[in-house]
C-alpha cells in the first residue's frame, strides 16, 4: 500500500513538471507576447526605440535567455549566476542565451515576407545573471513579478487579492449544493417513478445539458433586467459590490460595499453554480441510492422490521454515498475551471476572470501562476480520490 | 392437400415472427424512446436548415446594411427587397442570415471533432487494450496523464496561442479549402474553425479510448475471437472485423453524447473570446456579442443561445435514446 502511494506521489510530481513544461513552452514559444506593442511603435516610426532599449527590455523580461534556462529561472529560481565551489567558478562562460537576435525578412513558400531570427550579435553568458533579479522558483511559492495587469507587483499579491473572492463563490455554491442535491437525489430514489422523480429527473437532465454561459444570461435576465425594468424585486448582477448605492423595491437603500450589498451581488453566480451542480450531485446519488436499494442487505434490514427510515438514512445512505465523496473531492478543481465561466458572465473580480484577463493580455506570469495553482489542485485531488477509496470502502484494493 | 399438412402450416405460421435485422430491432427500440425521437426531429431540422444556409438565407454573412443597426424583426431592405427577419445587429448586419451560418460552422466543428475524437479514440483503445503489455501500459499512462491536466485553462491556453499566432502550425492549403467550401467561407477565415476542431478533438479523444480499450478487453476473451484466431486471422483482421463492430454500441453513444459536448465547449471558447473570432459567426460569438446589449434589447441573447441549448439538449437525449436502443445493460 504504502508503496503505491509512493509511485502515485511521484507519478503525480511529474504530471505536474511535464504540464508545467509544456503550458510554459506553448505561452513562451509564440513570437508576439509582450514586446507585440512595442513593434508596432518601432514601425509607425514616432518614437525612436534604438536597438539598445529593445535589447533592455527583452532583458527585463528576461526574453534574452534561451527557454531552458528561462524555464528553470522561473520553475525553481536557478541558476542565478556560475556555480561556485571552493571559490572558483564555474560555468561561467555558458552561453545562456541572446541579447540581440538578428531579425532578417526571409520570403517564406508562400511568397510573403516575414521576419525570421537568423542568428545573433551579442550572446548572453551565465556569468551575466550574476545580479539579475530572479524569483526563488514558482516551487517554493514564488510566482514572480506581473508583467501588465499589475506591472512589477508580485504576482502573489494578485491572486490573494482575488482568491478570497472566488473561495467565497466556490465554497458557498459546493456547500448549497451538496445541502440541495443530496436530499433531492435520496428523495427521488426513494419515490422512484412517482410525479416528482419524473420531474426531477427530467430537470437535471436539462440542468447538465445547459450551458453555463447561457445559463448565467438567462438568471441575469430573468432576475435582474427583466424585473429592474419593471420596477419589482430585482437581484444586481455583475461584479462583487456596486460602485454607488441604488434602491431596490422591497428591500429599501442599499449602499455601496456595505454587506447588503455585497450578499445581494453573490446571488445570482451562487445561484448559477449551485444549480448546475445540483444537477450533476443529484443524478449521481439518485443512480447511486437505486444500486444500493437492490442489494440484499437492504432486504434483510427491511425484514428485520426497521422503520423505513432508518433502513434509508443508516443502512442505504452510507453505502450509496461512497461513490460520491470521490466525485466530491474531484469535482473541487473543477469548479475553479467552472468559475472561469461564471465569473466572466457576472464580471466577478475572481481567479478565473484574472486568468482570463492575464491570457488575454500576455501577462504570462499571471497565467501560468492560476494554471499551476489549478494543476497542483487537481493532482492533489486525484490523490486525495484514491485514498479515501481505499478509506471508505476497505474491499478496495490498489495495485 | 390432407388435413395433416394443414395443421402443420397453420402452426408454422403461428409460431413464425417477422424476420428482422438487428437495425429495425435498434430502429423499433429507439422509436419507443419519445424524447430521443422528438430531439431527432429536431436535430434534423436544424441540419435541413443549415445545409440549404445559402438558399434560406437572404444575406451573406459580412454584408452591411448601412445606417440601419439594430433594425427591428421583418424590415424589409428597399433597394433589393429582401427581408431582414430577424433585423440586423449593432454594425447592420442580417441577424438571422448569420444565425443560419453560423449553425453550420458550429455543427461542422462539432461533428468534425467527434469524427477525428472517435477515429483516434479507436484505434488507440483497440491497440493498447488488443496488444496489452508495455504498449498498453504506455498508451493507458499518457491518457491518465491528459485527463489529469485542468482541461478547460489548457484548452484557452492553447487557442489563445493558436489564435493570436498565424504562423504558428502551418495548416495545409487544401485543407483549409475543404473547410473553407464546407463553411462556405474563404480558406483564410476558415482557418480558425479548423484550429478549434484540432483543439477540441485533441483532448476529445481521452474518453473514447478508454471506453474502446475496455471493451477491447473484455472481448478479447470471448470464444469467436478464439475461432477466428484458430481460422488464421491476422491481428489486423481480427481488431477490424470481430472487435470494432462489436464495440461500436458504446462508441456510437458516446459520440452522440459527445456532439453535445463539443457544440457547447466550441460556444464556450468563442464565448470567452478565445475561439472562433467575430466577423466569422458563430452560435458563441455572437451570443457573446449580444450581452453587451442585454440592457437595451434583452431579449437579444437568447436569439443564438437557445439553439445552444436546444442542440446540446437534443445530443443528450437521442444519446440516451441510443444507449436504450444499442444496449440496454449499458451504462456510461
Amino acid at each position: 500500500m504504502t508503496v503505491f502511494y509512493i509511485r502515485r506521489l511521484f507519478q503525480m510530481a511529474l504530471v505536474l513538471l511535464i504540464s508545467a513544461i509544456a503550458t510554459y513552452t506553448l505561452l513562451n514559444f509564440a513570437p508576439g507576447g509582450p514586446l507585440a506593442g512595442l513593434r508596432q511603435i518601432q514601425q509607425t516610426g514616432r518614437f525612436q526605440i534604438t536597438e539598445d532599449d529593445i535589447a533592455r527590455i527583452r532583458a527585463y523580461f528576461e526574453l534574452d535567455l534561451y527557454l531552458p534556462y528561462r524555464f528553470m529561472r522561473w520553475f525553481v529560481g536557478w541558476p542565478t549566476g556560475p556555480v561556485e565551489i571552493g571559490g572558483r567558478e564555474y560555468f561561467s562562460d555558458v552561453v545562456v542565451g541572446c541579447r540581440k537576435p538578428v531579425e532578417t525578412e526571409v520570403l517564406n513558400d508562400d511568397g510573403e515576407y516575414e521576419i525570421q531570427v537568423t542568428g545573433c550579435n551579442e550572446l548572453v553568458y551565465m556569468k551575466d545573471l550574476t545580479g539579475r533579479r530572479v524569483s526563488r522558483g514558482i516551487i517554493r511559492g514564488d510566482f514572480g513579478l506581473s508583467w501588465r495587469l499589475l506591472r512589477d507587483r508580485p504576482v502573489s499579491e494578485l491572486i490573494i487579492s482575488r482568491l478570497p473572492k472566488t473561495i467565497q463563490l466556490i465554497g458557498l455554491s459546493t456547500l448549497l449544493s451538496l445541502f440541495i442535491g443530496i436530499p433531492l437525489g435520496i428523495y427521488s430514489a426513494v419515490k422512484q417513478y412517482s410525479r416528482f422523480d419524473y420531474i426531477f429527473t427530467s430537470l437535471a437532465f436539462m440542468g447538465s445539458a445547459m450551458p453555463t454561459f447561457f445559463f448565467g444570461i438567462v438568471m441575469i435576465l430573468l432576475f435582474s433586467l427583466i424585473p429592474k425594468e419593471a420596477g419589482w424585486l430585482y437581484v444586481p448582477a455583475g461584479l462583487s459590490e456596486s460602485v454607488r448605492g441604488y434602491t431596490i423595491p422591497l428591500l429599501g437603500e442599499v449602499a455601496a460595499g456595505s454587506v447588503k450589498d455585497r450578499i445581494l451581488h453573490l446571488i445570482l453566480p451562487v445561484a448559477v453554480l449551485t444549480i448546475v451542480n445540483i444537477s450533476y450531485y443529484s443524478r449521481f446519488v439518485r443512480g447511486s441510492m437505486l444500486e444500493v436499494m437492490r442489494q440484499d442487505y437492504i432486504r434483510t434490514a427491511r425484514a428485520k422490521g426497521l422503520l423505513e427510515r432508518v433502513v434509508i438514512m443508516k443502512h442505504a445512505l452510507r453505502n450509496a454515498l461512497i461513490p460520491f465523496i470521490t466525485i466530491v473531492v474531484f469535482t473541487l478543481p473543477g469548479l475553479f475551471s467552472g468559475a472561469i465561466i461564471t465569473e466572466s458572465i457576472f464580471a466577478w473580480p475572481g481567479m478565473g476572470r484574472l486568468y482570463l484577463l492575464a491570457l488575454g493580455d500576455y501577462d504570462y506570469p499571471v497565467a501560468m501562476a492560476i494554471f499551476f495553482i489549478i494543476a497542483v489542485l487537481t493532482v492533489i485531488a486525484t490523490l486525495l480520490r484514491d485514498v479515501l477509496y481505499t478509506i471508505v470502502d476497505p474491499r478496495i484494493r490498489l495495485s | 392437400m390432407t388435413a395433416d399438412s394443414q395443421v402443420a402450416t397453420l402452426s408454422a405460421e403461428a409460431i413464425t415472427i417477422e424476420e428482422r435485422t438487428p437495425f429495425q430491432i435498434v430502429l423499433n427500440r429507439f422509436k419507443r424512446h419519445r424524447l430521443a425521437m422528438v430531439a431527432s426531429i429536431v436535430m434534423l431540422a436544424i441540419f435541413g436548415i443549415t445545409i440549404f444556409a445559402p438558399v434560406i438565407a437572404p444575406f451573406k454573412i459580412q454584408e452591411l446594411s448601412v445606417n440601419k443597426y439594430f433594425a427591428p424583426w421583418g424590415t424589409v431592405d428597399e433597394e433589393t427587397g429582401r427581408t431582414h427577419y430577424m433585423g440586423t445587429d449593432n454594425i447592420g448586419r442580417d441577424y438571422f442570415s448569420r444565425l443560419i451560418y453560423a449553425g453550420r460552422i458550429s455543427l461542422t466543428v462539432a461533428i468534425l471533432s467527434v469524427i477525428i475524437a472517435e477515429t483516434i479514440g479507436i484505434t488507440v483503445g483497440a491497440i493498447s487494450g488488443f496488444f496489452g503489455g508495455w504498449v498498453d501500459a504506455v498508451l493507458m499512462r499518457f491518457v491518465e496523464f491528459m485527463l489529469t491536466i485542468p482541461t478547460l485553462p489548457l484548452l484557452l491556453i492553447i487557442s489563445s496561442m493558436l489564435l493570436r499566432n498565424d504562423e504558428l502550425i502551418n495548416i495545409p492549403d487544401p485543407i483549409l479549402q475543404f473547410m473553407g467550401n464546407i463553411l462556405l467561407l474563404s480558406p483564410r477565415d476558415s482557418r480558425n474553425a479548423v484550429l478549434i476542431v484540432l483543439v477540441l478533438a485533441g483532448f476529445g479523444w481521452l474518453s473514447a479510448a478508454q471506453l474502446m480499450r475496455g471493451t477491447v478487453l473484455s472481448l478479447r476473451e470471448q470464444t469467436f475471437v478464439e475461432a477466428s484466431r484458430s481460422l488464421g486471422a491476422s491481428n489486423f483482421r481480427i481488431i477490424m472485423r470481430d472487435m470494432i463492430p462489436n464495440a461500436m454500441a458504446p462508441i456510437i453513444v458516446d459520440a452522440s453524447l459527445g456532439l453535445a459536448g463539443y457544440i457547447v465547449g466550441e460556444a464556450a471558447l468563442a464565448f470567452l473570446g478565445f475561439g472562433i473570432q467575430d466577423p466569422v459567426p458563430t452560435w458563441g460569438n455572437m451570443l457573446s456579442a449580444s450581452q453587451q446589449f442585454m440592457l437595451d434589447r434583452p431579449w437579444l441573447p437568447l436569439v443564438p443561445g437557445l439553439p445552444i441549448f436546444i442542440c446540446s439538449l437534443a445530443f443528450n437525449y437521442i444519446g440516451d435514446g441510443l444507449r436504450d436502443a444499442l444496449d440496454p445493460r449499458l451504462k456510461l
